[in-house]
């Protein structure tokens, strides 16, 4: 009885000392993050345009508008283009790299750095060094060298502009997932290799079946991320193509943005938004629930 | 036990959290006007031992470091009063960096705003009526600011104007004779010109692609030339919204595409039309390989970096081969930037120093020179003697002058620039014809109503 009290105590103590010490990043968290994010879906059910008073109540109105809005659903659609493709070529090219940069090439450090490098610019930054690339650098390569498909910038054609996009976030993260895939190849034991070689596996049957399911938690992790970093996708996006030509690379994020502060509709975009917010949170959470049972089986 | 900690702790991070939003609310509800009134008791005559500090939010960015200059020469004759300037980034609009900075209980004491959202912030604005500059104010440069309770909230900062910007000098090279502007009178005069000019190798004109020049600057010229005065404009406008108006048989419209097909065959870009960007603009009329270029006068700030001359002005944008018909001699002109005044976050104190900065830009002589000389701002008011340096701002002044002046249709609906924008970008694109051009403007104009 005594003894029980007494490790009670002593487990409210430790208890105590947990919580004080979570308290600070709690606090934050709630701030930040919770306080806002409920905040902003009860501004989902107002009419409130961004000034002054707060609006009034229109239930699920800004919703039912979200789904009947035929240029909303081309962002999305857009954007899971966007999404697909680049999630495949940043993760390829990445993978690539690492296997590449993990085999002992002379320089192999000052690659890596290399290949790192874009992820330090910032995105608005890269969007314009990229422009710049896109409507001038490439133009007058192909006007002297007479190459039909450059001659036009990539910008002034919505198609183009979409794959501009593309390759500007390929080229910005791949570095980035580079690394990731580097720390999952260094883990993969040398005597798994002696041992394949020892009983006859070429390369090939090496890369498909020893390290690709041996680097699945880099793999679940690079795809999270890319998956995450593309759809929130804004800065390049904004100042690559500014949404242009006429309108047709408006990604998601930009749209909504525009919705809230451009059309001076901040309910109706916060709707958007919170779809938004389904959609991606879906997806994610499925692709890691079926990353993970995966690595298990490896 | 471990339970309700947890719950202890929610409580108090949702009560600490809650309390600072509320005392950040508190100061914005609106119709506070105690304010107000305290800062028109209070008077500047005890100065506060301490600086007071005030912000304003600058939206227009190639001003931005002249105006940080001004804010230390304001600071210098007023040492009580210290004035910080914060740009809105690029590409960010004013409302909603205004926006998120009065949500954020932040408000700036003074901010600048593109016209259509002035009346947006009445509730946050101070009441400006009583002030002095308001009888030297041209007139019609205040109707934008006055709300529907008789209040006038807006200070007019800037009246701007765009045309056909031309480089005299790149045009008398190419023709190797002397070329006066006003000999163009009609659209046919301007065809002429740019025939010229090609067969000598001079490129003629460049028609830059962005949504916001074709969209809030081009394709509101055909609503500007609808009527003479703003009732006129205004009533187009309505007719439009409640689809009466047939575009496709409306001179005016009509005559303004004309022009447009015309900039359109003789444009620098049109192999590639929608690859351009305003930089790009600057450096091609600055330096002369385009002759001509749609744009304003905000532009020579960047302009004078490139030019070698100041043989720089604007002719109409032509709407038709009469050169009687409004718009042939008329170019665009209004008030397009307007500083307002926050009383709902600011003390009576800072308002007051926000007054005082106000003053100071239109009666004392420094002030007057920082607005026009330095900024090289077409000034709203008739009391400033002082006339811009630059040749852009002389020519805007000079239609001013002898009253050719458009409607500058700067109060249209907020996205309109975006979605029309784009249309009129299919269209340089030669992805849209004329009649898919006014469907899509009719239908736009009929969204609006509802």
């Amino acid at each position: 009885m005594m003894a029980g009290r007494r490790r009670r105590r002593r487990v409210f103590r430790d208890r105590l000392t947990e919580v004080l010490f979570a308290f600070p990043a709690l606090w934050a968290f709630a701030t930040v993050i919770l306080v806002p994010f409920g905040y902003g879906i009860y501004l989902t059910f107002t009419d409130w345009d961004g000034v002054g008073a707060r609006g009034s109540f229109v239930g699920w109105q800004n919703f039912v508008r979200a789904f009947y809005d035929g240029r909303f659903w081309h962002s999305m659609t857009l954007t899971l283009a966007y999404v697909a493709v680049s999630t495949v070529l940043l993760n390829v090219i990445a993978f690539g790299l690492a296997y590449a940069l993990t085999r002992g090439v002379p320089g192999e450090r000052v690659l890596r750095a290399g290949f790192f490098a874009p992820n330090l610019l910032g995105g608005i930054v890269l969007g314009f060094v990229w422009q710049f690339i896109f409507l001038r650098v490439l133009v007058h390569l192909g006007e002297s060298f007479d190459v039909a498909w450059l001659m036009k910038s990539w910008l002034s054609s919505p198609t183009s502009a979409f794959w501009a996009l593309v390759v500007v976030t390929v080229w910005q993260y791949a570095g980035y997932m580079m690394v990731i895939y580097i720390g999952g190849l260094m883990n993969i034991p040398g005597e798994l290799f002696e041992a394949a070689a020892v009983d006859g596996a070429g390369p090939w049957t090496r890369l498909v079946r020893i390290v690709l399911p041996l680097v699945t938690p880099a793999t679940v992790i690079s795809i999270f991320l890319s998956l995450q970093r593309s759809f929130m996708v804004y800065d390049v996006n904004l100042a690559l193509t500014g949404g242009g030509p006429y309108r047709s690379t408006e990604l998601i994020s930009m749209y909504v943005y525009r919705k809230a502060f451009v059309e001076q509709q901040y309910a109706s975009g916060q709707a958007q938004a919170f779809i938004l917010f389904a959609v991606a949170s879906i997806i994610a959470l499925v692709q890691v629930y079926v990353g993970k049972r995966r690595e298990i089986e490896a | 036990m471990r339970k309700r900690a947890r719950v202890w702790i929610w409580v108090f991070a949702l009560v600490v959290t809650l309390s600072a939003c509320s005392s950040g609310g508190s100061g914005n509800t609106p119709g506070n006007t105690a304010g107000e009134d305290a800062a028109q008791k209070g008077g500047a005559s005890d100065a506060p031992a301490q600086a007071i500090k005030i912000t304003l939010l600058n939206s227009k960015g190639e001003i931005q470091e002249l105006f940080e200059t001004a804010a230390q020469t304001f600071h210098e004759a007023h040492p009580d009063i210290e004035l910080s300037v914060v740009p809105a980034a690029i590409g960010q609009s004013p409302y909603e960096k205004l926006t998120s900075m009065i949500n954020a209980g932040n408000a700036p004491t003074i901010a600048m705003l593109d016209t259509s959202d002035v009346l947006k912030f009445a509730d946050q604005a101070l009441d400006l009526r009583n002030e002095q500059w308001v009888n030297d104010a041209l007139p019609w440069t205040l109707d934008a600011a006055k709300t529907g309770d008789g209040r006038l909230i807006g200070f007019p900062f800037a009246v701007e104007g765009y045309g056909l910007m031309y480089n005299r000098a790149v045009i008398e090279k190419a023709l190797g004779a002397s070329w006066d502007p006003a000999a163009l009178a009609t659209r046919a005069d301007l065809a002429a010109l740019f025939e010229k000019l090609k067969a000598k190798g001079q490129a003629p004109i460049l028609l830059s692609p962005m949504d916001w020049s074709l969209g809030a600057h081009f394709l509101p010229i055909s609503y500007a030339v609808q009527g003479k005065t703003h009732e006129d404009v205004g009533a187009f406008l309505a007719a439009l919204k409640k689809g009466e108006v047939d575009l496709a048989s409306n001179a005016g419209f009509n005559g303004l595409m004309d022009t447009f097909e015309l900039l359109k065959q003789y444009n620098v870009n049109q192999d590639d039309p929608l690859s351009g960007t305003y930089d790009e603009g600057v450096a091609a009329i600055g330096d002369g390989q385009a002759a001509f270029w749609f744009m304003g006068n905000w532009a020579w700030q960047q302009i004078k970096d490139f030019a070698t001359d100041d043989g720089f002005g604007f002719v109409p944008v032509f709407i038709s081969d009469n050169p009687e018909d409004y718009g042939n001699r008329e170019i665009t002109v209004g008030a397009t930037k307007y500083l307002i005044v926050d009383r709902a976050q600011s003390t009576p104190e800072e308002q007051e120093a926000a007054r005082a900065f106000l003053n100071w830009l239109v009666y004392d002589e420094a002030g007057q020179n920082m607005l026009v000389k330095e900024m090289g701002i077409i000034p709203a008011f008739s009391n400033i003697e002082q006339k811009p340096d630059d040749p852009l701002a002389r020519s805007v002044l000079s239609y001013m002058n002898e009253g050719h002046t458009l409607q500058f249709m700067t109060t249209l609906p907020a996205d309109h620039w975006n979605v029309l924008g784009a249309e009129m970008q299919k269209m340089l694109a030669g992805k849209l014809d004329r009649k898919g051009l006014a469907q899509a403007i009719e239908a736009y104009w009929r969204e609006q109503a509802k």
